[in-house]
C-alpha cells in the first residue's frame, strides 16, 4: 500500500520552524481524517498537525523536544488507493516530486538549468529599439576588449594619458579590458623606473605620430641611382641637396596625379590644393617639417634659397607656425644619418611619406662597356596610408619619382 | 477664440458626459459651484444627477468610483488638490489597482489630480504626486503638458477600461492657451518630440515642458545650442523609445521634474536610458528635479525651490562641457 | 480554537413564537453548517501543512454572517464579505471549489493563484473580492449602489458588508458610512464584535459604550443583537435587510459574539481570558442553533446528523479533486496587470 507523509506545516507567515511537544500516535495506530496527531509549537502559538486521511501509522521519524523545518516529514502512514482517491491527499513520492518542482536546486539536472531550458511560450522576444537617428553616427558595439569604461576614461584623463599609453597594460576587466586597478597597479610599477619628463617637442611629435598610427600605413621601397643626380648638383651655384632633388620629384609625379595624395575622411576623398610638400628637419629632441609651397610650379635652381632659409629657421626653432601648415606629403632623409633602411610615418593630416636612405657605392654591370662599372646607389621608400592608395598605386608613384630623378636637368 | 488648459478639461468632461452615459463626476465641490478650479462649471445642470457634490472623504469617494466601475459605469473623480489624494491612496492603489490582476475584471475609473505648484499655494496645494502612483502597479499616470492633449487624453483616459490617474498641472490651467482643442491624435504611451536638437535631449513632462522649451530658446540664442525637447505625455506607461531614439541624436540627456527628487519619474528616465542606452551618452545622464522640501509657500522661495528656465539652462551647460 | 461553553438546557433560546423567520431557518443552518464543516477542512490541510500562506477562519460568526446573506438575492442583490465570512459567502451561493481552488492555488480558481486564501470573490456576480485593507468595502458597496441608481435599477436592491470591531477605527469604515448615509444607499453594514481585532481587545479599540451607538451619529438606523443566537440573528438580519430594502437607507447591525478560533490557524488565542471564554458569548452558534431548529421541530438530531454526513463529503471530494489541479506556472502565468495589454510596461 502507498506511504502518506505526515508534514511539518507552515504555521504562521515567518515561521520556519517548530518544536515537538508531543506525538500523539504510534506504529501501529489507526488514524482517522482531520485529527490532529502532533502537538508542535512555534515561537507564536500551540498548534495540532493533522493528517489528511485515514490510515495506519507505519513510522515515526519526528522525536518530542526536536525542531523540525517547515515541509519535514514527520511519520508516515500507510493508506489504501481508494482512501488516497476520496481525499487528494499526495504520497510519499508525488510529494518529493512536488519538493522537486518548487526547488530547482534539487536532484533534477533539467530543472538545475531553467533558464536555458526552451519551452514553447516559456521566453518572450526583448522589445527592439530602433531609435531613428536620421544619418547621425550611432555607435553600434557597446563593449569589447578595446572598451574603455567611463570611469577608466575619467582616470586617464586626470593623468593625461591616451589609449596607446596603457598598451603596455594586461587588462584583467571583462573581455580583457583595463580596469582602474590594472592601471593604477601599472603606474605603481613603472613608479620604480628611472624617469625623466618628456619635452613639449617630444609631446607634440608622440601625438602627431600616435594619431598618425591609428591608420593602415603600408611602405614600399625602390633602388635610386644617384649619379646622374649628384653629377648636375655640381653644375648649379647653389649646389642643392639630394633631398631637393627627391622634393622636386615627387612634386611632380604627385601634380601629375593628384588623387594619390588624397585624404580619406568618412566616404569622400579630399584632393589637395596644392602641391604644398613638407621636409622633414632633425632638431633637437624631435622634428620639424617646414613646407614648400606650390613645388610643381617652381624650378629647382629658384628653389635652392627657399630650402636652404627654412631648413635654418628649423634648426633654430624660429619657424613660424603658418611654414608648417597645409602640407600634402613629407619627404624625409634619412640617409643623413647614414641609414639604408627605413619606414617612415606619414604626418596624421598626410596620406604620403617619402622617405631617402644613404647612398652607397656599388658594382652594376653595364651593357654598354660590358663590365661591372661603380655607381652611387639609395633607397627611395614611400609609406602610405592604404584606405588611399594601393601598392599598385605607390609602385607606380614611386617609379615615377625615381623616372624624373633620373633627367635632373628637367626638374 | 483661444481655449486654456482649464477650458479642455471642462470641454472633455463635457464631451464625455454628452457621449457616454456611463459617464459620472464626482469630487468635492463640483456640483453648482463647479469644482475649486471651475472644471466642471454648469455641468451639473447639463447632466442632471451624473454631477455629485462629494463629503470631504477621499478614500470613500476612490471606492465609490471603484465600486461605480465595477457596476459598469465610468466614474471621473476630481480631487480637489491633488495633495489630498494621499487619503485616497490605500482605495486607488492596494484596491483598484490590483483589481484586473487579482480578478481578471478591469476597474474603469479616472481620478483627477491637479498637480504642481502655483505661487503661494504652499505645502499642501502644490505637490507632484505623479511617482507615487506610478510605482504602484496596475495604473495608468497621464501628465499633459499641452491644451490639446488635457483635451484629448482626458477624453482618451476616461474611455480605457483600467484606472487612470490624470495629473493636470494648476499652473497651466490659465496660463497656458491654445486656438484648438484638436492635437495630434497621438495615444497614450507614446511621447512626443516637442522641440528637435541635436545637442542635448530634456526630457520631461507637464508644465516643466514649457520651462524646458524656454531653457532651449536660451541656449540657441546664447551659442546656438539645439536643445531637443520631449515631453513624456504619460509617465506610466513611458516611452522608453523615444527617449533613448533622442539620446541617440543627442548623446547627452538631462530629465526635469517638478516632483521632489528622492526616486521619482526623472530617476526612471535616467535610470532606463543608463541601462539600455550607456552607449549613446557622451556625458552622464543629469536630473534636474525640485528641492528636497516641503514646497514653500512665500513666491520668492517657490520659484527657486522648482525648476526653471535658468536651473535647467544651467544643467544643460554642464552636460554640453563634456 | 477556544474550547466551547457547553450548551445547556437553560442557555437555549427557547422561543415558540419565530417570527417569521421559521421558513428562513434550514437555508441559513444549511449555509452555517457548510461553512463549519468546510472550514475545519481548510484547518486541518493547513495544519498537515498543504496551505501556505495562512488560514482565516469564521469559527462563531457563522449564524450572523450566514443569516444576513440569506436574505440577499444572488443575482441581484451585493454582498461584499470580509475575513470571516465563510458562511455568508456560501449562503450567497460562492462554490465550494471556489473556496479550495484559492486556498489551495489551484490555476483554476477565481483568483488564479494570484490571490489566495479569503481575498476571493466574484466582483461580476456581486461579490466583490476583498483586500486586507480594513473599512474599504464600505465605500466600494456604496459606489456599487450609486451605479445602479444612476443606470435606474437600484429599485429591489440591497448592498451588502460585514466587518468587524477592528475595521470600525479604520478612517475607511467613516467616510464610507458617511457616505452612504448621505447618499441614503439600501445597505447593510454588518459590525461583528467578536470582542478581539487579531489579539487587542475592546478597550483598546474604542471608547463608546457599545458600536451601535455609531448609528446615530451617522444618522443611520442601528440594530444590535446576540451573535451567536440563531433566531435572534435571523430576525435582526431580515428586519435589517428588508428595512434597506424598503427605501429605509443604511441599516448599521452589530453583533455580539467571541470569536472561537485565533485570528488565523497560526494563533493559538491564548491571550482570550478564561472568564471571557466561559460566558455566554463564547457558545458556539451552531450548537445553539441545532438545538433551537430541534426545539422548534425544524430537523431532527438524525436529520442533522445526516446534513453534516453530506457536508463532509462534498467538502472531502471538492478538496480531492482541487488537489489534483495544476499549480500557477510563472511561465504560463500572463502577468498581465490592466485590461490595456499595450498599456503595460
Amino acid at each position: 500500500m502507498p506511504s502518506v507523509p505526515i508534514l511539518m506545516p507552515q504555521l504562521g507567515e515567518s515561521i520556519a520552524e517548530a518544536t515537538i511537544l508531543r506525538l500523539e500516535i504510534a506504529p501501529g495506530d489507526r488514524v482517522e481524517t482531520d485529527h490532529e496527531v502532533i502537538e508542535v509549537e512555534t515561537n507564536k502559538a500551540t498548534m495540532g498537525v493533522t493528517t489528511l486521511c485515514c490510515g495506519e501509522v507505519i513510522e515515526i521519524l519526528a522525536k518530542e523536544g526536536e525542531t523540525y523545518p517547515v515541509g519535514s516529514v514527520l511519520a508516515l502512514l500507510e493508506v489504501d488507493e481508494a482512501e488516497i482517491k476520496r481525499t487528494g491527499v499526495s504520497t510519499v513520492e508525488e510529494h518529493m516530486a512536488e519538493e522537486g518542482d518548487d526547488q530547482p536546486a534539487g536532484s533534477d539536472a533539467e530543472e538545475e538549468n531553467l533558464h536555458f531550458k526552451v519551452d514553447d511560450d516559456a521566453y518572450r522576444e526583448p522589445k527592439v529599439i530602433e531609435p531613428n537617428v536620421k544619418g547621425l553616427p550611432v555607435p553600434a558595439g557597446r563593449a569589447g576588449a578595446h572598451y574603455i569604461s567611463p570611469r577608466m576614461r575619467a582616470r586617464m584623463n586626470d593623468l593625461g594619458l591616451q589609449a596607446a599609453d596603457i598598451s603596455a597594460i594586461v587588462g584583467s576587466g571583462a573581455g580583457g579590458r583595463v580596469t582602474v586597478e590594472d592601471l593604477e597597479k601599472f603606474l605603481d610599477y613603472i613608479d620604480t623606473w628611472p624617469r625623466s619628463n618628456a619635452s613639449p617637442m617630444r609631446m607634440g611629435v608622440a601625438d602627431s605620430m600616435r594619431r598618425s598610427w591609428t591608420r593602415p600605413l603600408a611602405s614600399v621601397g625602390h633602388p635610386l641611382v644617384m649619379d646622374k643626380l649628384l653629377h648636375h648638383r655640381k653644375s648649379l651655384a647653389s649646389k642643392p641637396g639630394p633631398t631637393l632633388y627627391v622634393l622636386r620629384a615627387f612634386a611632380i609625379a604627385i601634380a601629375e596625379n593628384p588623387a594619390v595624395a588624397g585624404y580619406l575622411i568618412g566616404d569622400k576623398i579630399v584632393h589637395p590644393r596644392a602641391i604644398d610638400i613638407g621636409v622633414a628637419v632633425q632638431v633637437e629632441d624631435g622634428v620639424l617639417v617646414p613646407i614648400l609651397r606650390s613645388l610643381d610650379t617652381k624650378k629647382l635652381a629658384d628653389l635652392a634659397a627657399e630650402y636652404a632659409d627654412l631648413v635654418k629657421q628649423a634648426r633654430n626653432r624660429r619657424l613660424a607656425d603658418e611654414a608648417t601648415r597645409g602640407g600634402i606629403a613629407t619627404v624625409t632623409n634619412f640617409g643623413t644619418f647614414g641609414l639604408t633602411w627605413g619606414t617612415p610615418i606619414p604626418l596624421p593630416n598626410e596620406t604620403l611619406i617619402l622617405g631617402l636612405s644613404a647612398g652607397v657605392k656599388k658594382p652594376v654591370w653595364s651593357e654598354d662597356v660590358q663590365a661591372f662599372v661603380p655607381v652611387t646607389e639609395a633607397e627611395l621608400a614611400l609609406t602610405f596610408d592604404h584606405r588611399v592608395v594601393d601598392g599598385g598605386g605607390a609602385g607606380m608613384l614611386l617609379n615615377r619619382v625615381v623616372q624624373l630623378l633620373q633627367r635632373p636637368e628637367d626638374l | 477664440m483661444d481655449f486654456s488648459y482649464i477650458d479642455a478639461i471642462h470641454a472633455a468632461l463635457n464631451d464625455s458626459l454628452r457621449d457616454d452615459d456611463r459617464v459620472f463626476l464626482y469630487g468635492q465641490d463640483i456640483g453648482k459651484f463647479g469644482g475649486a478650479f471651475k472644471a466642471t462649471k454648469g455641468l451639473q445642470d447639463l447632466y442632471p444627477g451624473r454631477v455629485l457634490d462629494a463629503p470631504i472623504s477621499e478614500d470613500a469617494m476612490a471606492g465609490v468610483a471603484m465600486g461605480a466601475a465595477l457596476e459598469g459605469m465610468r466614474p471621473v473623480l476630481e480631487m480637489q488638490f491633488a495633495d489630498f489624494s494621499t487619503i485616497a491612496l490605500n482605495q486607488i492603489v492596494n484596491h483598484a489597482a490590483t483589481h484586473f490582476y487579482r480578478t481578471g475584471v478591469p476597474v474603469p475609473m479616472t481620478v483627477r489630480l491637479p498637480s504642481g505648484g502655483t505661487p503661494g499655494s504652499g505645502p499642501f496645494h502644490s505637490q507632484s504626486l505623479e511617482a507615487i502612483y506610478a510605482s504602484f502597479p496596475g495604473l495608468v499616470v497621464v501628465t499633459p503638458a499641452t491644451v490639446a492633449d488635457a483635451y484629448q487624453m482626458l477624453v482618451e483616459s476616461i474611455q480605457l477600461e483600467d484606472p487612470v490617474i490624470f495629473c493636470e498641472h494648476k499652473f497651466l490651467y490659465r496660463w497656458l492657451k491654445s486656438s484648438t482643442l484638436q492635437g495630434d491624435g497621438l495615444p497614450i504611451g507614446k511621447a512626443r518630440i516637442t522641440r528637435a536638437g541635436k545637442h542635448a535631449t530634456v526630457v520631461t513632462y507637464s508644465a516643466m515642458v514649457h520651462e524646458a522649451v524656454r531653457a532651449a530658446e536660451m541656449l540657441y540664442d546664447e551659442g546656438g545650442w539645439e536643445i531637443e525637447v520631449v515631453d513624456l505625455r504619460s509617465i506610466k506607461p513611458i516611452d522608453t523609445d523615444t527617449v533613448i531614439a533622442s539620446v541617440a541624436r543627442t548623446g547627452r540627456l538631462l530629465a526635469v521634474g517638478e516632483a521632489f527628487p528622492w526616486g521619482g519619474v526623472t530617476a526612471e528616465i535616467v535610470s532606463r536610458v543608463a541601462a539600455d542606452a550607456f552607449h549613446l551618452l557622451d556625458a552622464p545622464p543629469a536630473r534636474l528635479n525640485a528641492r528636497d522640501t516641503p514646497i514653500p509657500y512665500h513666491p520668492k522661495l517657490w520659484a527657486d525651490h522648482r525648476p526653471t528656465p535658468q536651473t535647467i539652462a544651467a544643467s544643460l551647460r554642464n552636460l554640453l562641457k563634456y | 480554537m477556544i474550547p466551547l461553553v457547553p450548551v445547556t438546557r437553560e442557555d437555549r433560546i427557547d422561543r415558540n413564537d419565530l417570527s417569521g423567520v421559521r421558513e428562513d431557518l434550514p437555508r441559513i443552518y444549511l449555509a452555517m453548517l457548510r461553512a463549519r464543516v468546510l472550514e475545519d477542512k481548510l484547518s486541518s490541510l493547513y495544519k498537515a501543512g498543504k496551505i501556505v500562506g495562512g488560514v482565516y477562519l469564521g469559527r462563531g460568526h457563522e449564524a450572523v454572517s450566514g443569516s444576513l446573506a440569506s436574505y440577499l438575492h444572488r443575482g441581484i442583490d451585493i454582498f461584499a464579505p470580509l475575513i470571516r465570512d465563510q458562511a455568508g459567502r456560501t449562503a450567497f451561493g460562492e462554490s465550494l471549489m471556489d473556496v479550495t481552488r484559492t486556498y489551495l492555488g489551484s490555476v483554476e480558481g477565481p483568483m488564479k493563484g494570484r490571490d489566495g486564501n479569503i481575498h476571493r470573490g466574484r466582483p461580476q456576480e456581486g461579490m466583490p473580492a476583498m483586500i486586507s485593507h480594513l473599512g474599504s468595502s464600505v465605500a466600494l458597496v456604496a459606489g456599487m449602489l450609486m451605479a445602479r441608481r444612476m443606470q435606474g435599477r437600484l429599485e429591489g436592491v440591497v448592498g451588502a458588508t460585514s466587518l468587524g470591531d477592528g475595521a470600525t477605527s479604520t478612517g475607511a469604515f467613516h467616510e464610507g458610512l458617511n457616505t452612504a448615509a448621505v447618499e441614503k444607499l439600501p445597505m447593510v453594514v454588518l459590525v461583528v464584535n467578536n470582542q478581539f481585532a487579531y489579539s487587542t481587545g475592546n478597550d483598546r479599540q474604542f471608547a463608546c459604550a457599545d458600536l451601535v451607538d455609531r448609528a446615530r451619529g451617522y444618522g443611520v438606523a442601528g440594530h444590535k443583537v446576540q451573535g451567536n443566537d440563531l433566531i435572534a440573528v435571523a430576525e435582526t438580519m431580515k428586519k435589517a435587510v428588508s428595512a434597506a430594502r424598503d427605501g429605509g437607507g443604511p441599516q448599521l447591525v452589530v453583533a455580539d459574539l467571541l470569536r472561537l478560533c485565533g485570528h488565523g490557524e497560526h494563533d493559538d488565542a491564548s491571550y482570550v481570558p478564561a472568564e471571557m471564554r466561559a460566558s455566554g458569548l463564547a457558545r458556539d452558534c451552531m450548537q445553539v442553533a441545532e438545538g433551537q431548529l430541534i426545539d422548534a421541530g425544524v430537523f431532527s438530531r438524525s436529520q442533522l446528523d445526516e446534513m453534516r454526513a453530506q457536508a463532509v463529503a462534498e467538502v472531502q471530494s471538492a478538496v480531492a479533486q482541487t488537489q489534483q489541479e495544476s499549480a500557477p506556472h510563472p511561465h504560463h502565468d500572463d502577468w498581465r496587470t490592466m485590461y490595456h495589454g499595450e498599456l503595460e510596461e
